[in-house]
């Protein structure tokens, strides 16, 4: 049953093999005189103030130089599309391939029940799919090791800058990746035998596999642990996103692009709250001048003034091995809920 | 003899509709058994409940004494050729024997391979690009290598050639002798069950119809020809399958333990064909049209 | 070895007609005694028949003393058909035969009946014999 596993699951297979190579011989290519310029960055040795400072200039040279930002764009967008296409092509067609030409009929009716066939193509193509989407994510990692350490000193300024939890880089490093592949394959298999025809169980793979990506990172992973509240000095913002609006600019919005003291938490919100704890985004009568005048120094001055301060919600960096776990048990979990549902759906008959 | 099937009471049903209704068989080993009937008429459903690729709905059913498709064991016991002989179209022909090597604990290397070499098959050549009748005759080889007991045939010459399916027939006997199978297989091909079967299932409408030994049913029914009469004024002691009439004559298939005595009627022997065409037109009550092919 | 063939057309079962050739054949000298018959695989592969149809008929030719299996080798020739086995040997009943047709076709019957006739009375006679 391995070899007919292996044989059947052969172009698959090195299809994925020979893409896996072309991205390593780039990555190969280029990561060590990444790691080069790292080094004359003079980031490693640098004293607490310089390093932002430097690690940001770091980064507005890769980015400036373009192959790099391109290669890294490139090798995330590789690791968020291998789950999606091991589900549609190692998943769906494993069990609604073999329905669909007729094949099962040979394949189930040979001296091995229909159980074991199952359990050897899941384990051996799951595995294969999870060891091909952490390799993919490993590769890029090593790759971009000085990029994060660069943001680990607080660079920003550019899009390179993506910190540890942000949506792009929390899916693609880590052990997430694992979890996505297991979940994608599995949902493919499911599909692939309730569907019973390749092509839509194809589509229905990728259709829910794209809304779990999306929700997840919107609407689930903030809330996997209980977030923290602080309230701080609006003068205190470091960096900061400023919103006015409406006639003499009467509203406004502040957010916070990040907390001082908590370098790489993950803010989930933030706003301006009042004296008394509630949001508060009409501006005062007293700095509409200053907002008129895109003063911002002043306008902050202003409002902390009248007692304004920022509220902020945030995840500590040190809960992000957490988050990573939680994520990748929590898809593990659905793959298992899945595969154990089609042993089920198998053991019941399917024809 | 033990029974290869004995089914009490069989039914399947899909959403409404009852595929197999109240069948109650025992099928002895050491036949040919043929299951014949028109398209639609439950053939395919009792092959499949028998290998166990689908559950009853109602009923029970054992195969070789065993659940259908209950383990390893019980699956190494039972061949299965499925309707128009699927076969990996990307494997070539010696992958499908190592294929059948490998899932197989009894499976019989050489007759495998022998049975390749007589069919003139190129080894490397992939199953996708066989001929239909090779494709039947490599699917044949998988399933009779792995020695199995019981082979179950669902229309395997129905879409062959002449000659293909022949040849396929002969291949079949050869390897029933050889092995001492026990074989049921499922045709609407009349011609061919004449003289491969000794043992014949008739499924209509999704009843069992004529189930026994071929020879004891061709010779228990005879067709009668004579001058017009009402079936129902027969004695007791003949069962009519059907009657068809003109003006002036009638013409009945009868079912009968005794000799035909009364001198009115022109006796004729029964060939399968009719046999089949009879219940087939009493279960649907239409004389005429039928589903049936005749091919010889 | 002999060959055997199968007429679908003739109404005759099967096992019958293989047990006529085999008949045949010992009369004409084909097969004599010692000889092997044709292994029921290769019949039933070659015909395409039922294997099952070859064992009936060979246990026949058993049970009317022509043949005896021997288990693992095949079915052999043990006997003949007695000293009625020349045709050639029955000038006079066939002359007989030939009268009797011409007065039959005299008294006016006609090929059908002159045969229903025969096999009636052909018949009815072996069943005498058997009661």
């Amino acid at each position: 049953m391995t070899w007919l596993t292996w044989r059947q699951f052969r172009a698959q297979a090195l299809t994925a093999i020979s893409a896996l190579a072309v991205f390593a011989v780039l990555l190969a290519a280029t990561g060590p005189h990444l790691a080069s310029l790292y080094a004359t960055s003079g980031i490693s040795g640098c004293q607490a103030t310089s390093c932002e400072h430097l690690a940001s200039n770091f980064l507005q040279q890769l980015y400036a130089a373009g192959t790099y930002w391109v290669l890294y764009l490139l090798g995330v967008v590789i690791i968020l599309l291998a789950p999606a296409l091991i589900g549609l092509f190692w998943g769906a067609p494993l069990i609604a391939r073999e329905l669909e030409t007729g094949t099962s009929a040979l394949a189930w009716n040979q001296s091995i029940t229909r159980t074991r066939w199952l359990a050897v193509k899941l384990t051996l193509t799951g595995l294969g799919a999870m060891a091909l989407t952490e390799g993919l994510s490993l590769m890029q990692a090593w790759w971009a090791a000085p990029i994060g350490r660069a943001v680990g000193h607080g660079a920003g300024g550019t899009n390179l800058a993506m910190g540890r939890f942000s949506s792009l880089v929390f899916a693609t490093h880590g052990i997430t990746p694992l979890g996505y592949a297991a979940f994608a394959f599995t949902l493919g298999v499911t599909a692939g035998a309730l569907i019973r025809r390749t092509v839509p169980a194809m589509a229905v793979t990728l259709a829910i596999f794209a809304a779990a990506q999306i929700a997840m990172p919107l609407w689930i992973r903030p809330h996997l642990f209980p977030a923290h509240h602080t309230v701080i000095p609006v003068a205190s913002l470091e960096s900061i996103s400023l919103q006015q609006g409406g006639l003499n600019g009467r509203s406004f919005a502040l957010s916070a692009e990040n907390l001082p003291g908590q370098p790489g938490a993950w803010l989930l919100s933030s706003g301006a709250v009042n004296a008394a704890g509630h949001p508060v985004s009409t501006t005062p009568a007293a700095c509409t001048a200053q907002s008129v005048d895109n003063d911002t120094p002043a306008f902050l001055g202003c409002l902390d003034s009248h007692g304004i301060r920022e509220a902020v919600s945030y995840q500590p960096t040190s809960r992000y091995w957490a988050f990573q776990w939680t994520e990748a048990a929590i898809y593990l979990a659905l793959a298992l809920a899945l595969a154990g549902y089609c042993f089920r759906r198998l053991g019941r008959r399917l024809s | 003899m033990t029974a290869v099937i004995e089914t009490g009471s069989l039914g399947k049903r899909y959403r409404r509709l009852w595929a197999l209704s109240d069948c109650t068989l025992s099928v002895p080993a050491g036949h040919v058994v043929g299951l014949v009937g028109p398209n639609g008429a439950g053939k395919t459903t009792l092959l499949s409940l028998a290998t166990g690729n689908l559950l009853p709905t109602t009923g029970t059913i054992e195969v070789l004494g065993g659940r259908p498709a209950a383990g390893q064991a019980q699956l190494a016991r039972v061949g299965y050729l499925a309707q128009d002989a699927p076969v990996y179209t990307g494997l070539s022909v010696a992958e499908h024997l190592r294929l059948g090597a490998r899932l197989n604990p009894g499976w019989d290397a050489g007759l495998a391979r022998s049975r390749v070499e007589r069919l003139d098959l190129d080894t490397g050549q992939k199953a996708g690009t066989l001929s239909g009748g090779q494709r039947a005759q490599l699917a044949l080889t998988l399933a009779v290598a792995k020695r199995p007991e019981l082979l179950i045939l669902d229309e395997p010459v129905a879409s062959l050639d002449p000659l293909a399916r022949r040849e396929f027939l002969q291949d079949l006997m050869e390897a029933t002798a050889e092995q001492g199978l026990s074989v049921v297989l499922s045709s609407h091909l009349v011609g061919d069950l004449e003289r491969v079967c000794d043992y014949l299932i008739v499924l209509v409408g999704s009843r069992v119809r004529l189930a026994g030994p071929l020879e004891e049913l061709l010779a228990g029914h005879h067709l009668l020809s004579g001058p017009r009469r009402d079936p129902r004024s027969l004695p007791d002691s003949m069962q009519v399958i059907s009657a068809s009439h003109t003006d002036v004559q009638s013409t009945l298939l009868v079912r009968t333990s005794g000799p035909v005595l009364d001198p009115a009627w022109m006796v004729s022997e029964v060939a399968l064909e009719d046999l089949v065409l009879g219940y087939m037109s009493q279960a649907t009550g239409r004389g005429r049209r039928n589903h049936l092919e005749v091919q010889r | 070895m002999i060959e055997f063939h199968l007429d679908g057309r003739s109404g005759v079962a099967p096992y019958l007609q293989l047990i006529h050739q085999v008949r045949h054949a010992l009369r004409l000298g084909l097969l004599r005694e010692g000889d092997q018959l044709p292994k029921v695989k290769d019949v039933a592969a070659g015909l395409a028949i039922n294997p099952n149809t070859v064992l009936k008929a060979y246990r026949e030719l058993e049970y009317e003393g022509l043949a005896a299996a021997r288990p693992g080798i095949g079915t052999f020739v043990t006997g003949t058909l007695g000293d009625g086995a020349s045709l050639a040997a029955h000038g006079p009943l066939r002359r007989d035969l030939q009268r009797w047709l011409a007065k039959a076709r005299g008294a006016g019957l006609d090929e059908e009946s002159i045969e229903a006739l025969f096999v009636s009375t052909f018949r009815s006679a072996r069943e005498e014999d058997i009661a």
